[in-house]
């Protein structure tokens, strides 16, 4: 009887480091921009006081989790799902799905219409949590990059540059050193 | 043609049309090895004698375990718990749905609970979470239409708790889809164009929203054709049967259309009108459609103006301009908007400002469009819309459709 080999996937660990370190660092920057622009502060207002949501791919990660605190600050709660209550989980359905929407090949709503992401939990609050990765975006990213993930880059009415280009600083200084 | 670098098709459910196609149903019954079936419906088709018609189809070989005819307008977490305790008691074991959207709905609730031999449809809630096959269901639509009879989403409402439940599941696809010309042959012509014009939305955002694929791409165009060539004649003369058969086609053909490519802000906004203002849905839909092609066009302008030759025929696209075809589409659909108004006795709402309920009374006053702007932003619709829609955006359509007015495109944000 012939014994056939069992094949294994590989694991793509380069992919997955690189998804993880972006998972991280959105995470941070959006601890760091709801303390920052009204805006993201003012979505956050809006989602329940318990609200705390996870980002990442299935099944086994990586994934980033941020959710509101008892005194209703915006933290983000590290990598792992376990002894987490999460209340809004956004999957992304595989590392090559997640791939392309953090090397911007795909918009989020362009990866939402492809069927690269599931969601479980308050469709409301998952549209929120979608505004305000497009705003962390446009502080994190430079324009060409960021016009790439979002479906329109606001106009100088509604982000004058001089205000897009200090916070920018605040959000880049503020995620690195996670204040 | 565009193909998209991924997409998901998925329509399994077999397809009955025909004048007479309800005769199939002891044999489709026979094949899914049904005997005692519960039959959902609505006091409304009861009253049509549209159950009578049903029920001689079953014939002597297969008898009806019950008839529940009490579905209200708008889906309901009580009834569907109601009605699930009846299929167990009279030990149904399959289910066939007779109606519109509402009773297509509760019918999907009721097989949940009953396949799943729970009481508590909350579990079941989100995308995925029903996961394996329900019990025979056999959709009969009375409206054309909702498209629910080949879509895989259920929306039940629970009234007492003030929330909208959406379930969403391959398995939720009825197993098969009877069209037959009798079952809409009594549908009054108001209601004829409204439920014809929500095909017509779900046909035209499925061709123009960013999950447009080429199967849901051909689905599209066949259902908007059919509906531009027989909807006015149908409303003008209800007893076409011709006619009702090509609505109910183009019904069948835009649902799943729409359920494998998703839908836009026409569908945005006119979820957030239904819930705050309680206006059909129908009646939203025709009147938000030039809107949400107006105010997508330069994201979609390829796309709209392809729906020109399905809108209007070959002759008059290939003599538009290639530039001014968007705009003929967009002109096509306020005109059928105004003739449906015309052949209903002003019936057909053509802006919000006019529409009334029973007593005269505005159904959407100009002191509801911020919240009607709000609760829009909360509604998924919206992310497979083309152009990015803020709270001002909503608030700048939602005027204009309340005054009949068209978007000034030069106002419109680019993205």
């Amino acid at each position: 009887m012939k014994i056939y080999e069992e094949i294994k996937p590989k694991k793509k660990p380069i992919k997955k480091i690189y998804v993880a370190a972006m998972l991280w660092f959105v995470g941070r920057a959006i601890q760091a921009a709801a303390k920052t622009d009204k805006n993201v502060k003012e979505e956050f207002k809006n989602l329940r006081d318990d609200f705390a949501f996870s980002l990442g791919v299935v099944p086994n990660g990586p994934v980033m989790i941020v959710g509101k605190t008892k005194e209703g600050k915006v933290k983000y709660q590290g990598w792992s799902k376990k002894g987490q209550k999460l209340t809004l989980e956004m999957n992304i359905k595989n590392i090559e799905a997640a791939m392309l929407v953090f090397t911007f090949q795909e918009s989020t709503s362009v990866a939402f219409a492809r069927n690269r992401f599931f969601v479980t939990g308050d469709l409301p609050d998952a549209l929120a949590v979608v505004r305000i990765l497009d705003l962390v975006e446009v502080y994190l990213l430079p324009k060409i990059i960021t016009k790439l993930a979002v479906k329109r880059y606001p106009k100088w009415s509604e982000l004058n540059p001089i205000k897009k280009y200090v916070n920018r600083i605040i959000i880049y200084v503020r995620t690195i050193l996670g204040v | 043609m565009n193909i998209p670098a991924y997409y998901e098709f998925c329509n399994r459910v077999k397809t009955f049309s025909g004048h007479k196609a309800l005769d199939q149903l002891p044999q489709i019954l026979q094949n899914l090895k049904a005997k005692k079936p519960l039959i959902i419906t609505d006091k409304g088709v009861s009253a049509a004698g549209l159950i009578t018609i049903v029920n001689k189809a079953l014939g002597t070989k297969v008898k009806a375990g019950a008839i529940y005819d009490d579905v209200p307008p708008d889906s309901d977490l009580k009834v569907v718990n109601k009605v699930a305790e009846v299929y167990k008691n009279k030990g149904c074991d399959a289910i066939v749905a007779v109606g519109g959207g509402s009773v297509l709905d509760t019918a999907k609730g009721v097989n949940i609970l009953v396949s799943e031999n729970a009481d508590d449809l909350m579990r079941f809630t989100g995308a995925g979470a029903v996961k394996r096959k329900l019990k025979p269901l056999i959709a009969i639509p009375t409206t054309s239409g909702t498209g629910s009879e080949v879509t895989l989403v259920a929306v039940i409402a629970d009234h007492e708790n003030s929330l909208k439940m959406v379930f969403t599941s391959i398995f939720l696809l009825p197993d098969a889809a009877i069209l037959d010309s009798r079952m809409t042959k009594t549908l009054p012509p108001f209601l004829t164009a409204l439920t014809a014009m929500d095909a017509m939305s779900h046909a035209v955002e499925s061709y123009i929203c960013i999950g447009k694929n080429p199967l849901s791409d051909a689905h599209a165009l066949s259902a908007i054709e059919l509906i531009s060539q027989n909807l006015l004649n149908v409303v003008k003369k209800p007893k076409d049967l011709e006619g009702r058969l090509a609505l109910a086609n183009a019904s069948i053909l835009a649902g799943a259309a729409f359920s494998n490519s998703m839908v836009g802000m026409v569908h945005n906004l006119g979820h957030a009108t239904g819930a705050i203002c309680h206006v059909p849905h129908g009646s939203c839909m025709s009147i938000f459609l030039p809107y949400g092609l107006e105010y997508n066009l330069h994201k979609s302008e390829k796309a709209i103006g392809e729906l020109y030759f399905a809108l209007a025929g070959a002759e008059a696209y290939n003599d538009t301009p290639v530039k001014e075809r968007p705009f003929k589409t967009i002109e096509f659909l306020r005109n059928l908007n105004e003739e449906l108004h015309t052949a209903t006795d002003g019936r057909h709402s053509r802006f919000l400002g006019e529409i009334f309920d029973r007593d005269n009374n505005p159904m959407v006053p100009q002191s509801k469009l911020k919240d009607i702007a709000v609760n829009a932003m909360g509604d998924g619709a919206k992310i497979y819309n083309p152009e990015e829609l803020s709270l001002e955006d909503n608030l700048m359509v939602l005027q204009h459709a309340f005054d009949g007015t068209p978007l000034n495109l030069k106002k419109i944000k680019k993205g």
